[in-house]
Formats: structure tokens, C-alpha cells, sequence
């Protein structure tokens, strides 16, 4: 037991695991059924350094998943990434939490030092760009959706996915999820059965997965090398298997995203303040 | 300021892998690590984009050092930083785990060519770094005069590594 708290039960992960997850930064985009999970996962496993961001207030239909929110909530109109923090300071008080109540591209400086982005947005668009982010930082990328189709009148499929991508790895377009058909198509509609249908139990199970991704990563229990992870979530069976999609889809290195794509397109040290160089 | 150097494990262990062949007359192989640069308002982050061996035949033979680069690895690196828009930093490796130290000749071989990428790149940063077999240390100036440390480096693969620097005190902590 450390200042931190009594890691015990996780020591398995490693001599060196609490200080690890201690000194992690993870950034989380999307705060609402996935992301709160998320939140709430990496804060009890002992990440040290959040930054989350979200442009959102809760509303009632949140309620249904949104971990740690609340009827006062609603009625208060909280931000969601506030909700977050206040989710993790009560498991964690130590922890340093960042918000940023906006739009996640207009709140870069977060992701750029982080050592995790977690991508918990809507849409495949979303999903791209994210992950485009994700490469020009050279980040571990975890994304994470579900979706529901109509299969008849009174049927319907639940799905989801946990991708983990690495920097010198396929891209989620190389493996084949991201594909200019999906593309189109959400330019016409998303989902079958309303607008963006989400359940917590679906939410939290991929958001598991995301977060046991992750912890791999770091404090690996076990020999694991894997420069990818595509894992599919039948909900309907609740069955989660490694998708085969990329056996047909991979091709070779990623020709998404190269070296030069790294960075701040117009970095200039000589535009930078005189706060640089104090260390 | 945080300064962060970030690369994949692949890339590292291309790196490593170049830097333990064996020369004719040298005792150890230097490189250059070229690399791209973005900013927040407490971070410099460092990415690696590419290696850059230098050349048998540009190794000067001195046996009072393990390794001396002549004039022409040095003019091959800055037109890599003349021709595009990237910072370079000198990197070799010394034969151990652990923690690398700079020895006096680091230091001093350091301040006599790094700060000349400034001449022909000064938007970007430029510095050194020494390899262990699992670790490292590294220094980045700002421009010819500032030079700050490394302070953390971010080794991203399927086995992740943050290796961050605490203050200790030690000598080889002081940029």
C-alpha cells in the first residue's frame, strides 16, 4: 500500500505497474456512455493524468448509460467531461484531471503529450479524424462504437468493436473497418433504430475491452505482441472474438499515414513562448 | 518545459540494431535520428521520423574516442535539415542496461557540431541522445545557446515504455 492506495489485488501487473499507470496520460474524447466508463475503469486501476473532452451537456437520455451521472445532473445541465472528473477524483483524489468542454479539435493541446488517446465519438467520420490525431502524436488509438440494425419488425442485431491501433501499425482503414462504403453511407443515415442507440452493458463491455488493451500495453502480465487489436462484440450472443476482417483486408504497411504526416504541420521554434525553456 | 522524445519500438530497435555493427576501425557506429516537433503550453514533444546511418568511410580514425564522425557525415546531416523541415539529433549507444551517462567526450563533441543545425534549421530543435540496450538520455537545444534535457521518453509498441527522468541531482541530469 502507497500514498496512492492498496493496488494489492492488480499486483500481478508488475513490480513497477503502479508508478507506470501513475505517471500515464490518457486522453479521452467523448464522455458519454463509452468515455464515462472509460473515465471510471482507468481511475480505479490507477492512471495518474487525465485529460477529457467533451462539448456536451447530460440530458435525460443519457441517464440510461452515462456512468456517474445523476437526475441533479440533468436538471443542472452538467457538462459531461465534469461529471468525468468528478467521477475520478472520488476514486482517485490524487489524480490530475484536465477538461475541455469543447470540440476535441479545437482542444489539441491535450492529446499532443498524452500516452493514450481513447476515441469514443459517433460516426466513422469522427473515427478517422480521431485516429489521423491519434498518428500525427504517434498515440496508441483505442476506439470504441456499437450500432443496432433492424433485422425485422420486432428483431434487432447488437454490435460493437474495440480497435486498438499503434503509430507504425495498420490504421483502422488498412484493416478494413474504415472503408469509403461505411463513409458514404453515414452520410445518409446511422443506425436503424433511432439516433445513435446506446446501452450501458454494451458500452461497458467494450469499454473492458478498451481498458484491458490498454493495461496490456503498459504492465503486460503476460508475453503479447500485437501491433493491432480488432475485436468484435456479438451483443445479441454476447460473444466477443477477434474480427477476421483484416485477414482480407490487410495488405502490408500503413500507406495512411507516413512520416511526414508527424507533428505540428507549421512548428516553429522562434513562435514559441520564453516559458520553453524552464524545466 | 517537459521534453518529450517519442518513437515507436521498431524504430528503436532498427536503430540499436544499426548502431552495434561492427566497424573496421571504430569502436562504436554514431547516427542521426531526424524528427518532427509539436507543442503545448508545458511540452516540447519530440517524434522520431527517421535514421540516418552515417557512412563507413565517414568515420575519422581516432583511437582516443569510440567513435569520430569526420566532416562529411556532418554536412549529409545538415543538408537532410537544409532540405527539409526537420530536427536532428546525434545519437549513439553505449554497451549496458540501464540509465546511459554522457562521458566528457559527449559533452564536449556535442557543443562543437549541434548547435550548427541551427545555421541551416533554426525553426526546429535539434540535440543528442545515448542509447543503452534499454534505455536512454537526452539533451535538446533551442537554439545555438539553450539547451534543455529529455526529460521523458515515450517508447511506443505493443510493449509500451514511459520513461521519465526524476531529478536526482547526479551529474549526467544537468543539461
Amino acid at each position: 500500500m502507497t500514498d496512492r492506495g492498496d493496488f494489492s489485488r492488480q499486483s500481478f501487473l508488475g513490480p513497477d505497474a503502479e508508478q507506470i499507470l501513475a505517471d500515464a496520460r490518457v486522453t479521452i474524447v467523448g464522455l458519454g456512455g463509452g468515455g464515462s466508463h472509460i473515465a471510471q475503469q482507468l481511475a480505479h486501476v490507477g492512471v495518474g493524468h487525465f485529460r477529457l473532452i467533451d462539448p456536451q451537456e447530460i440530458d435525460g437520455s443519457n441517464l440510461n448509460r452515462l456512468i456517474g451521472g445523476t437526475k441533479q445532473d440533468v436538471v443542472a445541465k452538467t457538462p459531461k467531461v465534469e461529471i468525468g472528473e468528478r467521477v475520478i477524483r472520488s476514486i482517485r483524489p490524487w489524480a490530475e484531471v484536465r477538461t475541455a468542454k469543447r470540440e476535441w479539435q479545437l482542444a489539441d493541446d491535450l492529446l499532443k503529450d498524452s500516452h493514450a488517446l481513447f476515441g469514443c465519438v459517433d460516426g466513422y467520420r469522427q473515427r478517422m479524424y480521431l485516429e489521423g490525431a491519434a498518428r500525427r502524436f504517434a498515440l496508441p488509438y483505442f476506439d470504441i462504437g456499437m450500432d443496432v440494425t433492424k433485422l425485422d419488425d420486432a428483431q434487432y442485431a447488437v454490435a460493437g468493436q474495440m480497435i486498438m491501433t499503434l503509430p507504425d501499425g495498420p490504421c483502422m482503414r488498412c484493416l478494413g473497418f474504415l472503408t469509403q462504403q461505411r463513409l458514404d453511407r453515414e452520410e445518409d443515415q446511422y443506425g436503424d433504430a433511432g439516433i445513435n442507440p446506446q446501452v450501458v452493458w454494451i458500452n461497458g463491455t467494450l469499454a473492458s475491452l478498451a481498458v484491458g488493451a490498454f493495461v496490456r500495453l503498459l504492465a503486460p502480465w503476460f508475453r503479447y505482441s500485437r501491433d493491432f487489436e480488432w475485436l468484435e462484440l456479438a451483443g445479441n450472443h454476447q460473444l466477443v472474438s477477434r474480427s477476421r476482417q483484416p485477414d482480407y483486408s490487410f495488405k502490408g504497411p500503413c500507406t495512411h499515414f507516413g512520416p511526414r504526416d508527424l507533428g505540428d504541420p507549421f512548428f516553429d521554434l522562434s513562435k514559441l513562448g520564453p516559458g520553453l525553456t524552464k524545466q | 518545459m517537459r521534453a518529450i522524445f517519442r518513437t515507436t519500438d521498431q524504430f528503436l530497435r532498427d536503430v540499436r540494431q544499426d548502431l552495434v555493427r561492427p566497424h573496421r576501425f571504430a569502436a562504436e557506429r554514431v547516427g542521426f535520428i531526424s524528427i518532427r516537433a509539436a507543442v503545448t503550453s508545458e511540452s516540447l514533444i519530440l517524434l522520431a521520423e527517421g535514421y540516418h546511418a552515417v557512412a563507413d568511410d565517414d568515420y575519422i580514425d581516432d583511437q582516443t574516442v569510440g567513435a569520430m564522425m569526420g566532416q562529411e557525415a556532418i554536412r549529409k546531416a545538415l543538408i537532410v535539415a537544409l532540405l527539409q523541415p526537420l530536427g536532428m539529433f546525434h545519437v549513439h549507444m553505449h554497451e549496458h542496461r540501464g540509465r546511459p551517462a554522457y562521458s566528457p567526450t559527449d559533452r564536449r563533441e556535442q557543443l562543437k557540431f549541434v548547435p550548427d543545425f541551427f545555421k541551416v534549421r533554426p525553426q526546429m530543435p535539434h540535440g543528442a541522445i545515448v542509447l543503452s540496450h534499454d534505455r536512454a538520455i537526452g539533451r535538446t537545444w533551442l537554439d545555438r545557446d539553450t539547451v534543455i534535457n529529455i526529460t521523458e521518453f515515450n517508447i511506443i509498441g505493443s510493449q509500451m515504455t514511459i520513461d521519465i527522468s526524476r531529478p536526482t541531482g547526479r551529474v549526467d541530469f544537468i543539461a
